[in-house]
């Protein structure tokens, strides 16, 4: 029994890590982050009896070529024998939500829209060796005369080597917050994904490159790339698309990117205690791509965060603190003077938020939630001269108030209020259907 | 993540990205140019292709002057003999190789296209007409054209480039005439040298004056100027030099110029886009009086302004933008009735889709002009430095 209970919480676990991305939920989330403590425990044990039969040594080589087909849900027993036995896998996943806004002060402003739909296909061409991809279309109608997008968010191919170290390459997501990896809308609280994960790291948040990715025995994990960056020269000061979201108005997304500079990111994440999160995030590279007659080729981008979530018992805790800055750009906004929007210097935000497990029956399971953030997309300026500057912005703060109400596992219907303090226009109420598979 | 929808700006919907790959050579560097392009700036400067003898494309559109006339005429005279006056004030022919062909975009904005009307669709379609124009080089036909090139000192490469035969046929020898001007405009760098002192300040050679940079300011604040609505200052997103047009049109509502002869019958209206020059959008009431936005680079050097030249200096110009509309007394006569003939050049029925509801126009009598006499000469001292032929250390 004991050696079941092994392979199931290996199993588990190495099926987990894959699929985090897609797998969703909160308190998926939470489990899988208590499983992870567990089975350092587990493992210490596992290593006690290998060293003493070579049948149970035999057994663990078994589960680890286990880490293959993750297509069951983490929490299901999965036989070691089945999966070891597995060849090339071809699993289709997919989120998607479709939200109403209603600004509570503009009325006739009430929208809804199909926000996203994704497809995810995950085909692993052996044990050690997977393609994740993920197609989205934003916006329901993608088309010369229409607002939506399509857009591949991830495609990339990764490699597990003998050493535990996992190798990937191709079009990923940056390892930045807490929303960015895990983006499908049952993973988070609101109908709309929160303000510091999208106007300040700009989820979903991808670039092409390589990355590697390991874990330590202590439940450390590390994710360090050489990756694409963003690209300056497609800031618009006459816009507001960099006032809404710094880095979201330069990203490149893959999209014939600007390659001559090149960013590198690191992440640590710690899950040494059950229930507890606890992680920060650095990227950097320069922007200017040596751009001929560009006066902000010294420009760097600078992005980091610290990060904790902690589920005890029926609470679901997190925070979040990301700051972002663009160097050298005083030059370049000498040349953008009397626009309403310069490139800042420093942007930055943080939040937190409280859920609580209210009420379960059958397969409903209500969690209202809280969450207080502050964020500034254009916190201050280099210096310009007297006169021809831009006042630094003031800090908005929204507090979310509502519920998520999941159905099953892969539905959630979402509910809020959001009451901004700064600009009292964008209070609204939101609805919201979302699903994840 | 979210779907960026392009706001539009000015000029009923031009949008703000418009500049394409420039072609920036090393100011000072000789492009060498195809033999097309090199046969091109010999028509471009011959005068002998004209009625007159004497009259070429030079003649109104000066290299010294930007390739604009260098006269502060309403409209440059031509005919046979030097004294048929045109309708329109020439625009200078600089920067016009990235122009697109006239299009409507997709909001209906009416965009690009050459000539002040945009009814030309390539730079060789509009050098036609000033060959066979009675107020321009005045050549009775084509072939009174091809009869002239016969008669050049170039005229043996001119065969040898398009063939032995092609004098032969004066259509096709006119019309690669015309494709040789393009390509010389297209090819020399002395059309599009992008070497102002603007240019530099983007590379961060050069520093702008204190009062340039305020009147680059005011040039770009939507709230003051908002010239950029129309005139993009910026590099595109692809990292081109700013063009200072965004293609589109708009209405001005430019006073009526009677130093023009043709204004001097009061049933003549130069009405754009709906004619009379250009007749395919005869019946587009609403495009009646639009006329293209021109690129801003060497703007100084003009000495004619607007389509039909009614202002001879810039800082009149800047001013008309910003006091139009609250002191319009300053433009346009006062009629019998003793009421201000606002929008004069345009017949009754047209007034209304004069521009009004965009920064600068915004306002009525009354209220303050955007732009104080202080500001407009900022404006002005800033576009000086969209001239080009800027020396460092001069």
């Amino acid at each position: 029994m004991k050696k079941n209970l092994i392979a199931s919480a290996v199993a588990a676990t190495l099926l987990a890590a894959p699929f985090a991305a897609s797998a969703g939920e909160a308190e998926l989330l939470a489990r899988i982050d208590k499983m992870a403590a567990e089975q350092e425990q587990l493992k210490a044990e596992l290593k006690a009896s290998l060293q003493k039969t070579a049948v149970i040594e035999q057994k663990q080589q078994e589960l680890a070529s286990a880490a293959a087909p993750a297509i069951a849900a983490a929490t299901t027993p999965a036989p070691s024998a089945a999966i070891a036995a597995s060849g090339p896998t071809t699993i289709i996943g997919g989120y998607g939500e479709i939200n109403y806004n209603r600004p509570s002060k503009n009325a006739s402003a009430a929208q809804t829209d199909v926000r996203r739909a994704v497809i995810g296909i995950e085909h692993r061409f052996d044990d050690k060796t997977k393609l994740v991809s993920e197609f989205e279309w934003e916006h329901a109608i993608a088309s010369a005369t229409d607002s939506g997008e399509s857009a591949i968010e991830q495609l990339y191919v990764e490699r597990q080597f003998g050493n535990g170290l996992r190798g990937k390459a191709g079009l990923f997501l940056i390892p930045a917050g807490l929303l960015n990896t895990n983006h499908e809308p049952t993973a988070y609280y609101g109908v709309e994904r929160n303000f510091v994960e999208t106007a300040i790291i700009p989820s979903t948040w991808r670039e092409a490159g390589v990355g590697l990715s390991g874990d330590t025995d202590s439940g450390l994990a590390w994710d360090a790339g050489i990756t694409t960056g963003f690209d300056l020269g497609k800031w618009d000061a006459a816009s507001s698309d960099g006032r809404e979201s710094p880095l979201g108005a330069i990203h490149q997304e893959g999209q014939l990117a600007k390659s001559r500079d090149l960013s590198v990111h690191g992440a640590l994440n710690w899950r040494g205690v059950p229930g507890l999160l606890l992680g920060g995030s650095l990227f950097s590279g320069k922007v200017g791509h040596k751009t001929e007659g560009y006066t902000a080729n010294d420009a760097r981008v600078t992005m980091y965060d610290l990060h904790a979530r902690y589920t005890p018992g029926l609470w679901d805790l997190a925070g979040v603190y990301a700051r972002g800055q663009i160097s050298n750009t005083a030059a370049l906004n000498l040349t953008l003077v009397g626009n309403p929007t310069p490139v800042p210097k420093a942007f930055a935000g943080w939040y937190l938020q409280a859920a609580y497990q209210a009420y379960k029956a059958d397969d409903y399971v209500l969690s209202p939630f809280v969450r207080y953030e502050q964020y500034n997309t254009a916190k201050s300026y280099e210096a310009l001269p007297q006169g021809l500057g831009v006042a630094p912005q003031a800090d908005e703060k929204v507090t979310t108030v509502g519920a998520n109400l999941k159905v099953g596992e892969g539905v959630v219907l979402k509910a809020d209020y959001q009451k901004f303090k700064e600009d009292k226009t964008r209070d609204r109420l939101n609805l919201g259907v979302g699903f994840s598979y | 993540m979210t779907a960026v929808l392009l706001a539009l700006t000015a000029c009923s919907g031009g949008s703000g990205s418009t500049s394409t790959s420039p072609v920036t050579p090393a100011p000072g560097q000789e492009t060498s140019l195809s033999e097309a392009a090199k046969l091109g700036e010999l028509i471009f400067k011959d005068g002998s292709l004209s009625a007159s003898g004497t009259q070429s494309c030079a003649s109104c559109h000066d290299p010294a002057a930007a390739h604009a006339p260098n006269n502060n005429l309403a409209a440059q005279f031509g005919g046979a003999n030097g004294d048929v006056q045109g309708f329109r004030a020439a625009p200078s022919l600089r920067y016009l190789n990235q122009t697109p062909a006239f299009f409507f975009a997709a909001d209906g904005t009416p965009t690009g296209g050459f000539d002040r009307d945009g009814r030309a669709a390539s730079l060789a379609i509009q050098g036609e007409r000033p060959f066979l124009a009675p107020h321009e080089m005045a050549n009775a036909s084509k072939q009174d054209v091809v009869d002239k090139l016969k008669k050049t000192a170039y005229v043996e490469r001119f065969r040898t480039q398009f063939g032995a035969g092609i004098l032969d046929d004066a259509e096709q020898a006119f019309n690669r005439m015309t494709l040789a001007l393009q390509a010389y405009q297209k090819e020399s760098p002395e059309f599009h040298p992008f070497d102002s002192k603007y240019d530099l300040f983007l590379a961060g050679k050069v520093k702008l004056s204190d009062q340039e940079l305020r009147g680059l300011a005011l040039f770009n604040d939507p709230a003051k100027g908002n010239c950029i609505a129309c005139h993009p200052s910026a590099r595109g997103t692809d990292g081109a030099s700013p063009l200072f047009t965004d293609f589109t049109y708009d209405n001005l509502g430019v006073p009526r110029n009677f130093k023009l002869k043709a204004n001097a019958n009061p049933a003549y209206f130069d009405l754009g886009l709906c004619g009379p020059d250009r007749t395919d959008l005869l019946d587009r009431n609403d495009l009646c009086g639009a006329f293209k936005v021109p690129t801003l680079r060497n703007v100084a050097t003009r000495q004619a302004f607007f389509h039909n030249g009614a202002f001879d200096n810039l800082t009149s110009v800047v001013s008309f933008y910003v006091r139009r509309d609250t002191n319009p007394e300053e433009w346009y006569p006062i009629g019998a009735d003793g009421n201000v003939q606002k929008f004069n050049d345009l017949p009754q029925q047209y007034r209304k889709n004069v521009n009004v509801s965009e920064v600068p126009y915004n306002r009525h009598p009354g209220m303050a002009p955007a732009l104080s006499p202080g500001e407009i000469d900022d404006v002005v001292k800033f576009l000086g430095t969209l001239t080009d032929g800027y020396k460092l250390n001069p």
